[in-house]
């Protein structure tokens, strides 16, 4: 009796059957949409050029991404999203008032040099937003150290903004963290309240302490990104900053620390994927960032630390925790030999 | 009760609610033919008839001198037509015994044996004379699991009743309406392997079944017998994350489930040794559940051994169009067949029809390094890294991150967003790593006896 099964078309194929039916762009919408806030706040605060720059950065690093598969001859993959969330991060570290031609050639570091050589997606080894920023600040020091007041500053914001001269990676005054522990900031409750708004001088997505920490707390509650590297670095960074003396809060609250280790720390490819190579990594993030606040040139090191911190990824995949029933080496036999 | 569990697997939709609540229906006498493969578990075995032969129902018609082999036996009385290849689950041709049924209820069973009285050794001979294999899918010959290597000391026998499968009812059926069955099987096989205790280890989804279980547990009389819970979890029925759930214990890699005194055997299996020492009924028949969203008809059923899918359809098992997988076993661990025209053997569990909707027909992307499949992995391995290793050729490192220890069970493929084929990977890995291994002890030999040669020649 002839099945009636032949009159379908059935498939052979490997085990399991069955899927979560997940996918590479479900992941990247779900980054997009903790990112989306964070990019609407930064226009509220620093209007219209920083929506260009935003925009200019999503579009030049999806195109930049079809050029290159194009020009390769690789399977056209710019659907997955990767590129419009590297475009969003990329943006939301610039100065809102960057020339758009510095952000296409940063978004075209970031998407070619950065991703595209290293093998696209999931293959590169330095973090792609973070190397087209690392580009621009190496090749426009003075453009990317000019900030823009938000539009509704307070006199109080605007006198630590001066101070600090932009807190960050700003190259054209002292370091924050050295600023910050002279006198001549008044250090209430209203200069606290005003970092943790973002409403501040600096780049266009990284001001808003408590939109991040809400994005953090949705990705890590769906389970899109692992709270420990980004715990590790923020503790990390707490920790030596308090036995350094400073002011820790404010640590948290300037610059991209936190914005850093909830997204770029966390990013899949260029990140551990072992829980103790994520609690080194963000820990190895956090004392960079330290040594290069307090010691550095430069007034901000979360930048410079992550990249640095990618480069050790491969050693850090090859701490692997206890296996199932994995039994170590018996020592037995080196007594058994003697 | 508490309901334990092991560190990593998924939830997947359990849709066991199409045949959870539907008996087993026997379908016997029905079919005309079967098809029974001469191998079933074990070593290949020797076909004891030829075309033409009449045999009756419970004769051994198949059988090899290997310690690890299980004979097999005719599932139904009536004459031999033909012995021919055809493909059974795994996709392989193998020879298969195709007896015409003669319509007679005639049959050729055992004597019956008291497993309480009788020594080790009858035991056990009896139940590879029955033919008893796993029939939870390994099929790797019962006789042989529970009898462990010397040295190894048998403490606790789980039934494995976790049934982590999606759609699959089969044993929550045979639970339930072959509790005593189940005891007893139990029981016999406390005595058989020595064991302290008996611990019949289901997943929380079908707590109901406690009440039931130890009601029968009272009225047998064992009181080392006992039921553990365990959390609603896959790869939970796996025999790595049974012991680790139950017992908190782990099987050593590379090692067996003796080398914690631990025997696993399935329900089914149970039943069976139950049956073999009672009725002197070989392993003939077997419980399965046929569904998936393309069947029609979902229901449990119990078939003669090496009745063949096709012929149950559309009599017994109804279908709707739009098929696109047929699965010999789970959606998680089954084998997809070309066809329905494969027997059913002593290992099928179920048999699936599945949609396009239930499965997942799309190409693998580009990795995108989530590590998903390292949390969700049962065994706490690596899949992501195992995968890079293998595409970059390097089986050692590969091993490191846990190749050799992976048990197929699927979870990273599930949760992988670029539908990565893991699991297939990995088994050809595997036998890359083992053809590998073979060189390399090849080599050695053919060097030493080089040396061996060079020094006699001084």
């Amino acid at each position: 009796m002839a099945a009636p099964s032949d009159l379908n078309e059935i498939y052979l194929s490997s085990s399991p059957h069955y899927s979560a039916k997940n996918s590479s762009t479900g992941v990247m919408a779900a980054v997009i949409m903790s990112l989306l806030p964070l990019c609407i706040y930064g226009v509220y605060l620093f209007g219209i050029p920083a929506l260009i720059t935003i925009i200019t950065a999503v579009c030049s690093c999806v195109v930049f991404e079809l050029l290159f598969q194009l020009a390769s001859k690789q399977k056209i993959q710019i659907q997955d999203g990767s590129a419009v969330v590297s475009g969003i991060l990329l943006a939301l570290v610039l100065p809102p008032s960057l020339p758009v031609w510095m952000t296409i050639l940063g978004s075209a570091f970031a998407m070619i040099v950065a991703k595209a050589f290293f093998g696209g997606i999931g293959a590169n080894v330095f973090n792609p937003a973070l190397t087209g920023r690392a580009f621009l600040f190496v090749s426009f020091p003075a453009a990317m150290g000019t900030w823009t007041l938000p539009k509704n500053a307070q006199p109080l914001v605007e006198a630590v903004t001066s101070a600090t001269g932009g807190v960050t990676d700003a190259v054209t005054s002292a370091t924050a963290l050295s600023v910050l522990k002279g006198a001549d900031i008044v250090k209430d409750a209203d200069t606290y309240m005003n970092f943790l708004l973002g409403n501040r001088a600096g780049c266009i997505g990284e001001s808003n302490i408590l939109l991040i920490l809400l994005a953090f707390a949705f990705l890590a509650v769906t389970k899109i990104i692992d709270w420990r590297a980004p715990l590790a670095m923020i503790a990390t960074v707490a920790l030596a900053t308090f036995l350094a003396g400073g002011d820790v809060v404010m640590a948290m609250l300037a610059g991209g620390l936190l914005f850093g280790a909830v997204f770029m720390v966390t990013d899949y490819a260029t990140s551990p994927i072992t829980t103790t190579g994520r609690l080194i990594f963000g820990a190895g993030c956090g004392v960079i960032t330290f040594l290069i606040r307090q010691f550095g040139g430069y007034p901000e090191g979360v930048m410079f630390s992550i990249l640095i911190m990618n480069a050790v990824v491969p050693f850090l995949n090859k701490l692997i925790q206890k296996k199932y029933g994995f039994v170590p080496a018996p020592k037995k036999t080196k007594e058994a030999v003697k | 009760m508490k309901s334990h569990t092991f560190k990593g697997g998924i939830h997947p939709p359990e849709r066991k609610e199409l045949t959870e609540h539907l008996p087993i229906e026997t379908v016997f006498p029905f079919t005309n033919s079967v098809s029974i493969p001469a191998t079933q578990g074990g070593a290949p075995n020797t076909v004891l008839v030829k075309a033409g032969d009449t045999v009756i129902r419970g004769q051994k018609i198949a059988e090899s001198d290997a310690f690890m082999s299980a004979p097999v036996h005719a599932s139904i009385t009536g004459t031999v037509k033909k012995i021919e290849f055809r493909a059974v689950t795994g996709n392989i041709d193998v020879p298969c015994i195709v007896i015409e049924g003669s319509g007679s209820d005639e049959t050729a069973f055992m004597e019956s044996l008291d497993p309480f009285t009788c020594s080790k050794e009858e035991a056990l001979k009896r139940i590879k004379d029955a033919g008893i294999v796993g029939m939870g899918g390994a099929a790797f010959p019962t006789h042989v699991k529970l009898n462990p290597p010397k040295g190894k000391v048998i403490e606790h026998v789980l039934a494995n009743a976790a049934e982590c499968e999606p759609y699959l009812t089969i044993d929550e059926r045979t639970m339930t309406e072959n509790t005593d069955t189940l005891v007893d099987g139990v029981a016999i096989t406390i005595k058989v392997t020595g064991a302290k205790s008996g611990l019949i280890v289901l997943e929380d989804n079908k707590s109901h079944l406690v009440s039931t279980l130890e009601t029968a547990i009272t009225k047998s009389g064992y009181t080392n017998i006992n039921v553990v819970l365990v959390k609603t979890k896959y790869p939970q029925g796996g025999e790595k994350n049974i012991v680790k759930s139950a017992l908190k214990k782990e099987i050593p890699s590379g090692g067996l489930p003796a080398d914690i005194g631990c025997v696993i055997v399935n329900v089914g299996t149970l039943c069976a040794i139950s049956d073999a020492f009672r009725l002197g009924k070989p392993l003939i028949d077997r419980g399965l559940t046929v569904s998936g969203g393309a069947c029609a008809s979902p229901k449990n059923l119990r078939v003669p051994v090496g009745t063949l899918v096709g012929d149950l359809i559309p009599s017994v098992i109804k279908l709707n169009p739009g098929i696109v997988k047929i699965l010999s076993g789970g959606p998680m661990m089954g084998v997809a067949m070309a066809n329905a025209n494969f027997p059913i053997a002593k290992n099928t569990s179920g048999v699936l029809f599945l949609t396009a909707n239930e499965t997942d027909l799309r190409e693998e992307n580009q990795c995108i390094n989530c590590g998903k499949c390292v949390t969700v992995c049962s065994c706490r391995l690596y899949p992501v890294m195992i995968a890079k290793e293998l595409e970059a050729g390097n089986l050692e490192n590969a091993k490191k991150y846990g190749l050799m220890d992976c048990v197929e069970c699927g979870t990273c493929s599930y949760v992988c967003p670029a539908h990565i084929q893991l699991v297939q990977r990995f088994r050809v890995g595997k036998q890359l790593f083992r053809i590998d291994m073979q060189k390399k002890q090849q080599k050695a030999e053919a060097l030493k006896a080089k040396t061996a040669e060079l020094q006699g020649g001084k």
